[in-house]
């Protein structure tokens, strides 16, 4: 299988508040049309890598970067890159399901709406779309004037993503979308991001090791803000070179 | 070791104590309610509504001009205080979260909040009356949104504080800017919280006199012209009340029966919803 780039991260150091360095050196190249995870003990930084591809970091004063994450040739850490813009091509989901109080049409409907489309029949098509991408259409197309924060956890977090893929983005991060779900639910979120990969490149942060084995193309082992190993997932999951590595992954620590 | 019997005594002595004191006030309170009920609701006929006063002594005549001035100066406070108020909230909240300005301005409100009414009606004599030779309308209306600004600005902060950050970074994330991400999503969730603030505010000072006297102050003919003195339910009971003429006095308790009772349907009201959004 041809593997095409998406992103790739150079030399990224992250600092919060000016001086806390909480991500050191990253490199990592992040594949076309495939789910890379990104795993690791709590406060390893996974989620602080996370949050600089969507510069989500920004939204809180004295934050820096240094280095660069290049998308389609652009560094995207740049001061010059429109974050609205970004943002619509790389969507995110949440730990906890993020529901606005609002119908769940307008929930999907809420970014294609940022972007200007007023378009009614354009609205309910993509809408539409999107909720039979999340696999949720069939659940919830009779009540689509219901508020959504009336549907189950589970619901919600596919509300959540077919949200995000109502805009169409070319990437979708997810920071441990199934921590806050039950068994099932997270069976059918994760079933959800496979089919999904076919559309969109997909990051996820998780927990749960056994997840990122079960979903994931490559896999990330991160610890105290180094990326210590990043390679295939069945090679960090059987043969992984580093000795930290095969410590996690055996769970004799974290 | 003291007996368990001496520890029951005195379990026993501090919750009656308390259960006396609790009744001493409740007793107060249903005293001037029904107080108000008995005297105030035979004076309450549709006359009362629909008419102005009578000459000085001379039987019948209503309270149109109190009423009608009363719902002027209020509506006009409300739409001084309550966009200013909801408007600061949101900058405590969200623009100057976590800066000292934000929480000084925050202290400074709490002060606010308990600010004699009578001071307030002096200030707005000072800046609002002085300057301009004559009391009005709208003076009164500034004096009872000064009283509703901090109140409804708290309660905003507070509730859009209890929003959770998430939600605003999901909103981000799809790319909103700051002020749609306040508008679209964080006003929406926290909408029933600054209406319950607003009710309050409003019970606070629809009861008010004292900002009146100096400012607004009285009027026996009926006006709507808010440039002008202007009758107010509050004042009017003042005066009435303190008048020589039964009549007066009847149209005073009236006058009181209904001010307690829309004050109690608003209290009533803002209770209901925040049990809505406890739920």
């Amino acid at each position: 299988m041809k593997e095409t780039i998406e992103i790739e991260v150079k030399n990224l150091s992250f600092y919060y508040n000016g001086d806390i360095r909480a991500l050191k050196s990253i490199n990592l190249t992040v594949y076309k049309n495939l789910v890379t995870a990104l795993i690791g003990p709590s406060g390893c930084g996974k989620t602080t890598l996370l949050r600089c591809f969507n510069r989500m970091h920004d939204l809180y004063p004295k934050n820096r970067y240094e280095g660069e994450i290049i998308l389609n040739g652009k560094n995207i850490l740049s001061q010059e890159v429109d974050l609205i813009e970004l943002r619509s091509k790389i969507g995110m989901v949440f730990q906890k399901p993020t529901p606005f109080p609002m119908t769940i049409f307008d929930n999907i409907a809420y970014g294609l709406r940022l972007r200007g489309i007023k378009n009614k029949t354009e609205l309910k098509d993509r809408v539409e779309q999107a909720l039979k991408s999340a696999a949720l259409f069939d659940e919830v197309k009779d009540k689509l004037n219901v508020s959504a924060t009336e549907l189950s956890g589970g619901q919600q977090q596919r509300l959540v993503i077919a949200r995000a893929l109502a805009v169409e983005p070319e990437i979708l991060l997810f920071d441990e979308p199934t921590s806050a779900l039950d068994p099932i639910s997270t069976g059918k979120i994760e079933e959800l991001l496979t089919e999904l990969k076919k559309k969109v490149t997909i990051i996820i942060v998780t927990h749960n090791m056994q997840q990122a084995a079960r979903i994931s193309d490559w896999t990330g082992f991160m610890m105290l803000g180094e990326l210590i190993e990043y390679d295939r997932t069945e090679k960090i999951f059987t043969a992984p070179t580093k000795k930290l590595t095969e410590e996690y992954v055996t769970g004799r620590f974290g | 070791m003291k007996g368990l019997g001496y520890r029951k005594f005195k379990n026993y002595f501090f919750s009656s104590l308390c259960t006396v004191m609790t009744l001493c006030g409740l007793f107060f309170l249903a005293f001037i309610l029904t107080d108000i009920i008995i005297h105030g609701i035979n004076g309450v006929n549709i006359e009362l509504f629909l008419k102005d006063p009578a000459p000085a002594g001379v039987e019948g005549g209503g309270l149109r001009n109190a009423f009608i001035g009363h719902l002027f100066i209020t509506f006009f406070a409300v739409i001084m205080g309550v966009p200013a108020g909801i408007l600061g909230g949101t900058f405590l909240a969200e623009y100057g979260r976590n800066s000292k300005f934000a929480k000084f301005i925050s202290i400074f409100a709490d002060i606010m909040v308990s600010v004699p009414a009578i001071i307030v009606g002096t200030f707005v004599y000072a800046i609002a009356v002085k300057p301009f030779g004559h009391f009005s309308g709208f003076a009164g209306s500034l004096a009872l949104a000064i009283i509703m600004f901090p109140i409804v600005l708290r309660t905003t902060e507070n509730m859009l504080s209890l929003i959770p950050w998430s939600l605003r970074e999901a909103a981000f994330a799809l790319g909103a800017p700051y002020y749609k991400v306040i508008f679209q999503v964080v006003y929406r969730g926290a909408k029933a919280g600054i209406l319950t603030g607003v009710l309050l505010s409003l019970a606070r000072v629809i009861g008010e006199a004292a900002p009146l006297l100096f400012t607004s102050f009285n009027n026996n003919f009926f006006s709507t012209d808010m440039k002008k003195p202007i009758a107010s339910l509050t004042v009017t009971i003042f005066q009435y009340a303190t008048g020589p003429y039964d009549t007066w006095h009847t149209q005073a308790w009236a006058a009181a029966f209904v001010i307690t009772m829309t004050i109690l349907a608003i209290t009533i009201t803002a209770r209901y919803i925040i049990r809505g959004i406890e739920k």
